[in-house]
């Protein structure tokens, strides 16, 4: 027996379900709509308080303060960083292990910069007022916007030891489904920023 | 690279694959669709289409961008039929959430305070 054939995982039957379905991929998309809720409760809660902000003496007019051209910059980085996910997903369904790498390690990368662009913006915040302890606008906006850069970081590090698990036979049945369904939790972050950008940013 | 990959279906697990050049060219009305977005929103800075037009623009394009991540990067578009489930039910509960809520709140500052 090769020792290709004795390490490269095999089909993934021990993982359907009895509705037909990779029972992992079916629990990350149950989680994604879970995660739904939660993101629509910290949305909800954002515009829930917008109006009682604006009646406090402590009120502090969002846009005073959040930048635009940086937040372009940020949800930019995110669509970019789906894009390359989409295409370690479809290179590892390839068995091409080069492309698979440059474009997984892109999409961590992505990640990172716009961790570090969140970073950037929250710190630019802090030293013009805005905290989480500030005003209503500054709880729920750090609260909202900080949940989502935690799960953008989660991302990154799933992303990191899938790259290590399956970067010798990234198109093995086993491996192809674990790019995809962390692939899945990566775009479901950047469809978060998508509302986020539009809800709290531009309107 | 990524000419040459033809499109293709993955049937043994129920998803669709497209080529790489398909997905280029989502991204590609991804990145014209937000600058749309950041266009309405500085050109209407000047304040030139009622604020619930531009509201309404905004929703529509950022609707568009979310289904195209959802129906092409994340495969939803010809997936298994539970997946869609698991993921619209709690998207429409959410939405009916936001909505609700909305409603129930503005105007209504007390109620919240």
């Amino acid at each position: 027996m090769s020792e290709s054939s004795m390490t490269r995982p095999h089909a993934t039957a021990a993982h359907h379900t009895s509705l037909g379905v990779d029972n992992r991929k079916l629990g990350v998309w149950a989680f994604i709509g879970s995660e739904t809720l939660f993101f629509a409760t910290l949305i909800t809660t954002y515009f829930v308080f917008a109006p009682v902000n604006r009646m406090r003496p402590d009120f502090q007019d969002p846009r005073e303060f959040l930048d635009i051209e940086l937040t372009t910059v940020l949800a930019s980085i995110l669509l970019a960083s789906s894009l390359t996910m989409v295409l370690a997903l479809s290179a590892s369904r390839r068995g091409d292990r080069r492309w698979f790498t440059t474009w997984l390690l892109a999409t961590v990368g992505l990640g990172l910069a716009f961790i570090g662009g969140q970073a950037y913006e929250f710190n630019h915040l802090y030293h013009e007022g805005l905290t989480l302890s500030s005003s209503l606008f500054g709880t729920t906006f750090f609260v909202l916007t900080g949940f989502h850069g935690t799960h953008v970081a989660i991302g990154v590090i799933w992303l990191l030891s899938v790259f290590f698990k399956v970067r010798a036979y990234p198109d093995s049945p086993e491996n192809a489904m674990d790019v995809e369904i962390a692939g899945l939790y990566w775009h479901f972050v950047d469809l978060v920023w998508v509302a986020i950008f539009v809800l709290v940013y531009l309107i | 690279m990524a000419g040459h990959h033809e499109e293709h279906s993955s049937h043994a697990h129920g998803e669709h694959s497209h080529s790489d050049r398909f997905y280029w060219l989502v991204a590609g009305v991804l990145a014209v669709v937000t600058a749309l977005e950041v266009g309405l929103f500085i050109v209407n800075e000047q304040h030139l289409i009622a604020k619930w037009l531009e509201v309404t623009l905004l929703l529509i394009l950022s609707t568009i961008k979310g289904a195209a991540v959802v129906m092409f990067f994340m495969h939803l578009k010809g997936d298994a039929g539970i997946f869609k489930f698991v993921f619209l039910v709690p998207l429409a509960f959410a939405t009916t959430l936001l909505l609700s809520f909305m409603v129930l709140f503005s105007g209504h500052v007390g109620i919240a305070g």
